[in-house]
């Protein structure tokens, strides 16, 4: 029993795409633009050259943001969409019926579908490969370059994140919302 | 690597691998030889993403080969399916990383278009027709020929044993080494690889003016200014990933430099548009404000400079001021002043990056001398912060041979495109008639593939060793298929820096198909052509004659015989070269780790999610020679009379020549690297394809707009080489003189599901123009022309 939650130091990111690839290579996600759990976002530049708006060109890397409060959850009508032990939101294949409420709730657009398993799939934090296999962090956290993740126990109040989150200064996508993230930007 | 060579009349000499020598396998030729560390018979996985279970699994220690830096790598075999590449933490170079490129390794080795069989060509050169042969038949092909080409034994009889009538060429890679062992033992003088399509001005203009290509120390540089690098989109690299988690007011002030605004750009504290071409203006401008306003590290020059006072009165006799410097550059000279005043400022925690880049001017030479005399200037030379030399730990000896045949003719030079060129219109002094490709794709690496295409086809005998059908290997008459770096086990190697280590290759699972590495494709190739080609040398050698007058037969072919480096396997050598410095125990740590140094045992630890300690901090060597420079007078040179006599300038100075101009209505082509793709070899991965697709033109959106050129249009691009098509991508991102598209796309191979007609090959368009030092190309002097199609 945990409550995972990431960090991200976004401004060291780079969009160099390692988190992309090894998130695809570890849980099998099919190729294909659309097809993505994890993703890097960046803005169109504003200015004409040369005089163009540096502080505009900030790359922000994103995934499910893993709410306390999940309105895909909330709308889902199988309950595929869970909070597993762990606080990670979660979809079981099985009861997903392809219905689609989840991709238009999340407001981080972070439900993709899998042509394979028929699902509405998500970022699961790696829980049912690396996680499940008793490893203790995600495969974007482990692979990236620039090291920009950080990975852990929210409810430990020892863990690096816990420490972190203390005494740094971070927030949340649309936290207006009301969802909740669990992932936290550090400024 | 440390090389222990036998020459002729030194073999005596050579002790190395005498221990292994008893260990030698009976069947040299099987697949199973060599196998000692439990690597797994693979299999195809049935999709190209494979979900990591939760079952068994197997992990190798092993290092990527996607780019040049070798990142530490652990795999993870699950019922003989590698599924995933995770970072290996061990190795202070990768420290704890693996870009996109290192996680798609995986699509290098299941890809399906992959070479599986030695063949040999049956229809036109370039054609693309190949028979599928034995490994037997191969090497029996390259040494007889078939009615389509001629084999080694006839050719070198013909040229009365010239070895130089063959050409070798390679690309990087850690089996590299073992190529090139092949070309010493054979005894030819024709050499080529990348160097001059690569590092070799940057390498040789630092190597000359400080002794040494030096790593700059990024994670304590206080200021950093990078200038035609492009270190968050190219090659992505843990050293240089340190000054990205710095800038934006986290400890370090990057300036970036380049006519477009690229990711680095978007990672600095300062992005400044210059011209192509003209940063050499700029460099002398720099140096001419820390001249004036006396800025420089008095005490540094004072101790270990060399013709200080001549440099200096060039650069003030010439008038190289910031106003001189903005005309030329299109930089301001205010920010010239500021940029030399900041960075002597924070110096000796100051870099001047080197760069990692090709050629892409003709005075980059001097460009480089240039910026190497400015680093030294501060002080930063062999010090925390600045550029550093480090420390290398040693390896021990294996055994090569480098005979020398009397009828071997000296090389024809060094620089590839002078060579094909001469090749191609008849200049060389003597027939150069076959030649072994390895790892290397000249038909896209190069400037002006129309010419490479007809040097293959005069090439009466090619034989390519890859692993990818590429545009190159389709002129092959013979084609041997090497397996990927995750088949086998690679020459093991010695990582220099601030915190050495040794690294090692290990297969990860055993070669699929009919595939093999190299080491065994030299074995085998070796047992076949000695003997007969020795027969060879016999008939026109007359040192060797001689020699078996003296010695008798035995003993002078002894020193002639090309299976002597390749009777050991590669685990055997490596085994041999760790234990024989750091014990038994260290070659098994290699084995199983991946990387060893001494101390790791102690000094390695994780220190949280995203940090680890290598070395604790007083042992890292930051400073070797307390802050001497390599060269060999110790000094830094500044001036150097010899490059006068070979028509170079001694100092950098700017001539009018290097102006940056172009026609109206034409725009200078520029081209670059790419982090998801490492030039032409992984074209055809389907994950990084996934990421990127194909290759855009780069065009200014106002420059665009007025030739009715929208995002997506299809357009020409033509110059005196040639012409490609390309999609457009209209942007800000570049200047209205200029365009740019990245290299490694458009090859025209029917065998790349992927990669085959997918963008533009800026090659195709790109004049070979080489500078006059090395004679290395250089990219960024073509005009071309664009019109929507």
């Amino acid at each position: 029993m945990a409550r995972y939650g990431m960090a991200l130091d976004y401004k060291n990111c780079i969009n160099c795409k390692a988190c992309e690839v090894a998130c695809k290579e570890e849980n099998g996600v099919l190729l294909g633009a659309d097809k993505h759990r994890i993703w890097v976002g960046q803005n169109e530049m504003s200015g004409v050259w040369p005089n163009l708006d540096i502080s505009h060109a900030a790359f922000m890397p994103s995934q499910c943001q893993h709410c306390d409060n999940a309105p895909c959850q909330e709308v889902c009508p199988t309950n595929a969409t869970y909070y597993d032990e762990n606080g990670v939101v979660r979809v079981n294949a099985d009861q997903c019926i392809l219905c689609s409420y989840c991709m238009n709730a999340c407001p981080y657009d972070a439900r993709y579908v899998d042509d394979r398993t028929m699902t509405v799939d998500k970022c699961t934090f790696c829980s049912d490969t690396r996680l499940a296999r008793g490893e203790t962090t995600t495969a974007c956290q482990n692979t990236c370059p620039t090291k920009v993740r950080i990975f852990g126990d929210l409810d430990d109040p020892n863990s690096e994140i816990s420490e972190l989150l203390r005494t740094r200064e971070h927030f949340s996508l649309k936290s207006h919302l009301g969802t909740k993230p669990k992932l936290f930007y550090l400024t | 690597m440390e090389v222990e060579i036998s020459r002729r009349k030194f073999l005596q000499g050579t002790v190395a691998m005498s221990v292994v020598g008893a260990t030698v396998a009976t069947n040299l030729l099987s697949n199973e030889h060599g196998s000692s560390h439990g690597a797994t018979k693979g299999h195809a996985p049935s999709s190209i993403t494979t979900k990591t279970s939760t079952g068994e699994a197997v992990e190798v220690a092993t290092l990527c080969e996607m780019c040049v830096n070798k990142c530490a790598a652990l795999a993870r075999i699950e019922d003989g399916v590698v599924t995933k590449l995770n970072p290996n933490p061990a190795f202070p170079k990768s420290r704890n990383m693996l870009c996109a490129r290192g996680n798609a390794g995986l699509q290098a080795l299941y890809d399906p278009d992959r070479l599986k069989y030695p063949m040999i060509r049956v229809g036109e050169k370039g054609e693309g027709k190949f028979k599928r042969v034995t490994w037997d038949e191969a090497y029996k092909a390259i040494l007889n020929g078939t009615d389509k080409f001629p084999g080694m034994a006839k050719i070198l009889d013909e040229e009365k044993d010239n070895r130089s009538s063959f050409l070798f060429c390679a690309g990087e890679g850690m089996a590299e080494h073992t190529f090139k062992t092949f070309y010493g033992a054979f005894g030819s003088a024709n050499w080529l690889n990348h160097a001059t399509l690569c590092l070799q001005t940057v390498v040789s203009g630092y190597g000359v003016t400080i002794g040494a290509y030096a790593p700059a120390d990024l994670e304590n540089a206080e200021y950093i200014i990078m200038a035609g690098a492009n270190r968050a989109e190219a090659i992505v690299t843990p050293d240089t990933m340190d000054g990205f988690k710095r800038t934006k007011g986290r400890g370090a002030k990057l300036i970036c430099i380049d006519p477009r605004f690229t990711h680095t750009a978007a990672k600095s504290d300062k992005w400044l548009a210059i011209k192509p071409g003209t940063d050499l203006a700029l460099v002398l401008a720099l140096t001419h404000v820390v001249l004036t306003e006396d800025l420089y590290d008095k005490k540094y020059v004072a101790k270990y400079f060399n013709g200080f006072e001549e440099y200096k009165n060039s650069v003030l006799t010439n008038k190289y001021t910031p106003q001189w410097a903005e005309k030329i550059t299109g930089i301001k000279a205010k920010e010239i002043y500021e940029m030399a005043r900041e960075f002597m400022a924070h110096a000796p925690k100051a870099v001047y990056y080197p760069g990692r880049r090709s050629t892409f001017s003709n005075n980059d030479f001097q460009l480089r001398r240039a910026m190497a005399i400015f680093q030294a200037l501060g002080g930063g030379i062999d010090t925390k912060g600045g550029l550093v030399f480090g420390k290398k730990l040693k390896l021990g000896a294996h055994e090569v041979i480098e005979p020398m045949y009397a009828q071997a003719e000296s090389s024809l030079g060094s620089s590839w495109v002078n060579w094909r060129n001469d090749f191609v219109d008849n200049k060389q002094d003597y027939k150069v008639r076959g030649m072994f490709i390895y790892k290397h794709n000249p038909m896209l690496n190069m400037p002006n593939p129309t010419k490479t295409a007809q040097m293959l086809k005069k090439m009466e005998l090619v034989v390519a060793i890859d692993t990818m059908p590429s545009d190159t290997v389709m002129y092959a008459d013979v084609v041997l298929p090497e397996c990927t770096y995750l088949e086998r086990t690679d020459p093991v190697k010695t990582f220099g820096g601030v915190e050495p280590s040794i690294a090692q290759r290990n297969k990860v699972i055993d070669p699929m198909f009919d595939t093999k590495p190299v080491i065994d494709i030299m074995r085998g190739l070796t047992n076949e052509i000695t003997k007969p080609l020795w027969e060879i040398t016999k008939k026109y050698d007359e040192d060797a004659q001689e020699a078996i007058e003296e010695d008798g037969e035995e003993e002078t072919f002894a020193e002639f015989d090309m299976r002597i480096p390749f009777k050991n396997s590669q685990e055997e050598i490596n085994h041999h070269m760790v234990a024989s410095v750091y014990g038994e125990e260290a070659a098994h740590h290699l084995h199983k780790h991946g990387v060893f140094y001494p101390d790791m045992g102690t000094d390695f630890k994780q220190l949280g999610a995203n940090k680890f300690q290598y070395y604790p901090e007083n042992k890292k060597a930051y400073s070797v020679r307390g802050g001497k420079p390599k060269t060999p007078s110790g000094k830094i040179e500044c001036n150097i009379p010899n490059l006068a006599k070979k028509g170079t300038d001694p100092m950098p100075v700017w001539r009018d020549e290097y102006n940056y101009t172009v026609p109206d209505g034409k725009f200078r082509m520029l081209t670059g690297r790419h982090a998801q793709f490492t030039q032409s070899g992984t074209a055809n991965n389907a994950m990084l394809h996934d990421l990127i697709f194909e290759n855009y033109i780069w065009i200014n959106k106002r420059i665009a707009e007025k030739r009715g050129i929208k995002f997506g249009d299809t357009v020409e691009v033509s110059s005196r080489t040639g012409k490609i098509t390309i999609k457009a991508y209209p942007t800000e991102k570049i200047g209205p003189e200029q365009v740019f598209f990245v290299h490694g796309f458009g090859e025209e191979s029917e065998a790349l599901t992927w990669a085959y007609k997918n963008g533009g090959n800026d090659n195709a368009v790109i004049e070979d123009i080489v500078e006059n030092v090395y004679g290395s190309a250089s990219l960024h002097e073509t005009n071309v022309e664009i019109r929507k199609v």
